[in-house]
C-alpha cells in the first residue's frame, strides 16, 4: 500500500513540497535578516520600546525594509486550502472518474483498509507540509508580532495551530466532495469555496465570542492628542480590540452621532476637545480580548475546524463502508 | 450439492438506486466450473449484478454468496478468490505496465507475477509502456492478465469485449478460454453480443429490466426449446403455457415452445432453435409487462 499511495500521489506531494520549500526558504532568508535587527531578540526589545532608542530604530527599520513582506503574507491565507484540497480532492474522485475504484477495491486489500491507509497518509502529508510552513511563517513574524501583537487577522490566521486545522478542514471537504461529486476539479472548487466561507464567517462572527471579552472604562484624560486615534482605551497594543467608543458619566455608551455632536459643540465653543469631554465626565471604553488568550483562542478555533474535518471524513468512511460508492 | 460447489448463489437480491430498482428478485444458483454468460440489453442490470457479486456494491435486499461466502464480509482471503475485470477495463493510465503488475503484487495475497509477465510477453505488450498509451485491446489484455494473475477461483468480467475491435475481441476470448482450459476457474461474464456466446459458454443467465428471465445450462435450454412451424392458427396460442413466443405471418405461425421435445402435432414441423433466437424471444417476452418469468431450471 505504501508504494501504491506514493506512486499515485507523488505528483501532488512533490509539487506542494517544492512550493512549500521555495516559499519557506525565501521566508527563512528574509526572516534571518529581519531577526538580525534585534540582537537581544524582538520580544525583549518590544518591552523596552519608547525607552530604548535603539529598539525604536530597529522597529522603524523593520517596517521600512520588511513591511512589504508582511503585506505579502496575506497571500498565504490560502496555503492551507491549497495543500489540503490538492491532496484531498483526488483521493476518491480520481478513482471514481477513471473507474479504477473497481480495480482498487477488488484486489485482496479490503476497502476499509485501503481507505484508512490513504486517509492516514494524505492527511499526514497535509499536516506535515502545513505544519512546516506555518512554523517558518510563525518564526518569521516574531519581530512583527512583538510590535503589533498576534491577535490581528494577519497574524492569528497564519500562526500557531490554526493553519494546520484549516488544512485538515480543506482536506476533509475536498475528500467528501470528491466522494459525492465523483470529479476531482469540482471537488477542489467546492473545497475552495467552503474554505473561504467557513474561514470568513468563523473569523468575523465566531472568533470574538470564544470567550467573554473584557471591558475597560476610564475618563477621557485632559491631555493627549486631539484626534480620536489618540484616545485608545485599550490597555495593551497586543490585545484584540473588538469595539471601542465613548460613554457618558453614568457609563451609557454614546452612539457615534452623539459623539460627533459633542465634537461639534467643542469646536463651536473653541475649547480643546479633550478638556471639553473631560469636563462633561465623558468616558472612553474598550471591549477587548487580552493578548494572553492567544493560545486558548488558537486551541478553540483549531478544535472547531478539526471537528468539522472529522465529521466529513466520518461521512466518507460511512459511505464507503455501506458500499454506497 | 454442497455449498461450495456453487460459484454464486443469490437469494431475492435487489438493488435500488436513487432513481429506482436496477435489479429485483434475483435468485440464482450457478454451478462452479465452466463459463457462465450473463446476457441482456443495455440497462438490464448486468453491471449492477456483477458489482454485487464482486462486493463493490451491497444489495438493498437479499443475500449474495460467492464460493460459499457472504460477499459483504469481504476479507483478504475471500477477495483474493475473486477476480474482476470491470467494463472498459480500467487501469491506472499513468502507471507503466510493470507498475500495474507491481500494484497487483502489492495488493494481493497470491499474485503470480511470472504468469502475468509470460502472458504479456506472449502478446508482445512491453512492460515499460504507460498503460494509457496502449491500444484498447492491449489495455484489456493487461487488465485480464492482472485478474488472472490473482489466480482467482471465480473470474467476473463485465462486457469484456464490447469496446474491442473484432480482431482484439477474438484474441481476448482466445486468451480467456485458454485460461479456463488450464485451470479450474469459473468465469462469469456479461455481454450484449449474442453470436459469439454459443462457442464459449456452458451456462446462460438472461437478464432484462432488472429481472432474471431465463437461466439454465445452455445445452439443456437448447434441447428443451424448439421452433414449431405450421399453418396460421386462429387459436390464441400466445397464452399456452409452453409457448414462449408466437410469430404469425400471412400463412404460417412460428411458435417457440419449451415442451421438452414431445412429438409435434400433425401439420407442424419441429426445428431446433438457435441461441440468438432463444435469447431474443425471452428478451421480447420480458418487455411485455405481464410476462416476467422466473425459470426453475437448474436451481
Amino acid at each position: 500500500m505504501t508504494w501504491l499511495i506514493w506512486r499515485q500521489h507523488r505528483t501532488e506531494v512533490c509539487v506542494l513540497g517544492l512550493l512549500v520549500g521555495m516559499f519557506g526558504i525565501a521566508l527563512f532568508v528574509l526572516g534571518t535578516q529581519a531577526h538580525d535587527l534585534f540582537p537581544g531578540g524582538p520580544a525583549r526589545c518590544a518591552g523596552e520600546t519608547g525607552v530604548s532608542e535603539a529598539c525604536a530604530a530597529s522597529f522603524r527599520r523593520l517596517d521600512e525594509e520588511y513591511g512589504y513582506v508582511e503585506n505579502l503574507l496575506a497571500a498565504f491565507y490560502l496555503v492551507p486550502v491549497v495543500i489540503g484540497a490538492f491532496l484531498g480532492a483526488p483521493l476518491l474522485a480520481r478513482e471514481l472518474e477513471d473507474g479504477t475504484w473497481q480495480l482498487a477495491w477488488t484486489q485482496a486489500v479490503p476497502r476499509m483498509r485501503w481507505l484508512a491507509a490513504k486517509l492516514a497518509a494524505l492527511a499526514g502529508v497535509t499536516v506535515a507540509l502545513t505544519g512546516m510552513f506555518t512554523a517558518v511563517l510563525t518564526w518569521f513574524r516574531q519581530p512583527f508580532d512583538a510590535w503589533e501583537g498576534r491577535f490581528q487577522y494577519d497574524a492569528f490566521d497564519l500562526e500557531g495551530l490554526v493553519p494546520v486545522a484549516y488544512a485538515l478542514f480543506a482536506f476533509g471537504v475536498a475528500t467528501a466532495a470528491g466522494a459525492i461529486l465523483r470529479r476531482s476539479l469540482p471537488a477542489f472548487g467546492v473545497a475552495f469555496g467552503a474554505f473561504l466561507a467557513a474561514r470568513m464567517s468563523v473569523a468575523l462572527l465566531a472568533r470574538p465570542a470564544y470567550a467573554t471579552p473584557l471591558t475597560t472604562m476610564e475618563p477621557v484624560p485632559v491631555g493627549g492628542s486631539k484626534d480620536q486615534a489618540g484616545h485608545r482605551a485599550v490597555p495593551g497594543f497586543a490585545d484584540w480590540m473588538i469595539e471601542h467608543g465613548y460613554a457618558d458619566a453614568t457609563g451609557r455608551r454614546l452612539s457615534w452621532t452623539e459623539y460627533y455632536e459633542l465634537e461639534g459643540a467643542a469646536n463651536r465653543a473653541g475649547t480643546n476637545l479633550n478638556q471639553f469631554l473631560h469636563a462633561r465626565g465623558i468616558q472612553q471604553f474598550g471591549v477587548y480580548h487580552p493578548a494572553d488568550r492567544f493560545w486558548a483562542f488558537q486551541l478553540i478555533e483549531a478544535a472547531l475546524f478539526v471537528a468539522v474535518a472529522a465529521v466529513l471524513i466520518g461521512v466518507v468512511v460511512w459511505r464507503i463502508r455501506r458500499r454506497m460508492i | 450439492m454442497t455449498e461450495t460447489e456453487f460459484a454464486l448463489r443469490t437469494d431475492g437480491v435487489g438493488k435500488r438506486y436513487r432513481k429506482g430498482w436496477a435489479l429485483r428478485d434475483c435468485t440464482l444458483a450457478l454451478p462452479a466450473g465452466g463459463v457462465i454468460a450473463l446476457v441482456g440489453p443495455n440497462g438490464a442490470g448486468k453491471t449492477t449484478l456483477l458489482r454485487l457479486v464482486v462486493g463493490l456494491l451491497a444489495p438493498s435486499t437479499g443475500t449474495v454468496e460467492v464460493l460459499g461466502h457472504d460477499v459483504t464480509a469481504s476479507t483478504p482471503q475471500t477477495l483474493s478468490r475473486v477476480g474482476f475485470l470491470a467494463q472498459d477495463h480500467p487501469l491506472y493510465k499513468r502507471f507503466t505496465v510493470a507498475e500495474m503488475l507491481r500494484f497487483g503484487r502489492a495488493c494481493n495475497l497470491r499474485f503470480d507475477q511470472g504468469l502475468a509477465e509470460r502472458r504479456l510477453a506472449k502478446l508482445g505488450i512491453p512492460l515499460d509502456r504507460r498503460a494509457g498509451t496502449l491500444s484498447g485491446g492491449q489495455q484489456a489484455q493487461v487488465a485480464l492478465a492482472l485478474a488472472l494473475a490473482k489466480r482467482p477461483d471465480l473470474l467476473v468480467l463485465d462486457e469484456p469485449v464490447a469496446s474491442l475491435d473484432p480482431l482484439a475481441r477474438h484474441e481476448f476470448l482466445q486468451v480467456l478460454m485458454g485460461a479456463v482450459a488450464e485451470g479450474g476457474v469459473t468465469v462469469l461474464f456479461s455481454s450484449h453480443v449474442l453470436h459469439e456466446l454459443e462457442r464459449v459458454c456452458d451456462h446462460l443467465v438472461v437478464l432484462n429490466h432488472g429481472r432474471v428471465t431465463l437461466t439454465g445450462d445452455l445445452d439443456t435450454l437448447l434441447a428443451e426449446h424448439r421452433l414449431l412451424v405450421g399453418p396460421r392458427t386462429a387459436t390464441d396460442v400466445d397464452r399456452a403455457a409452453a409457448v414462449v413466443q408466437a410469430v404469425h405471418s400471412d400463412r404460417h405461425t412460428t411458435l417457440l415452445v419449451r415442451d421438452g421435445g414431445i412429438p409435434a402435432a400433425p401439420g407442424w414441423q419441429a426445428q431446433p432453435v438457435a441461441l440468438e433466437d432463444l435469447v431474443l424471444a425471452y428478451l421480447r417476452r420480458a418487455s411485455e409487462p405481464s410476462a416476467a418469468v422466473t425459470s426453475g431450471v437448474a436451481v
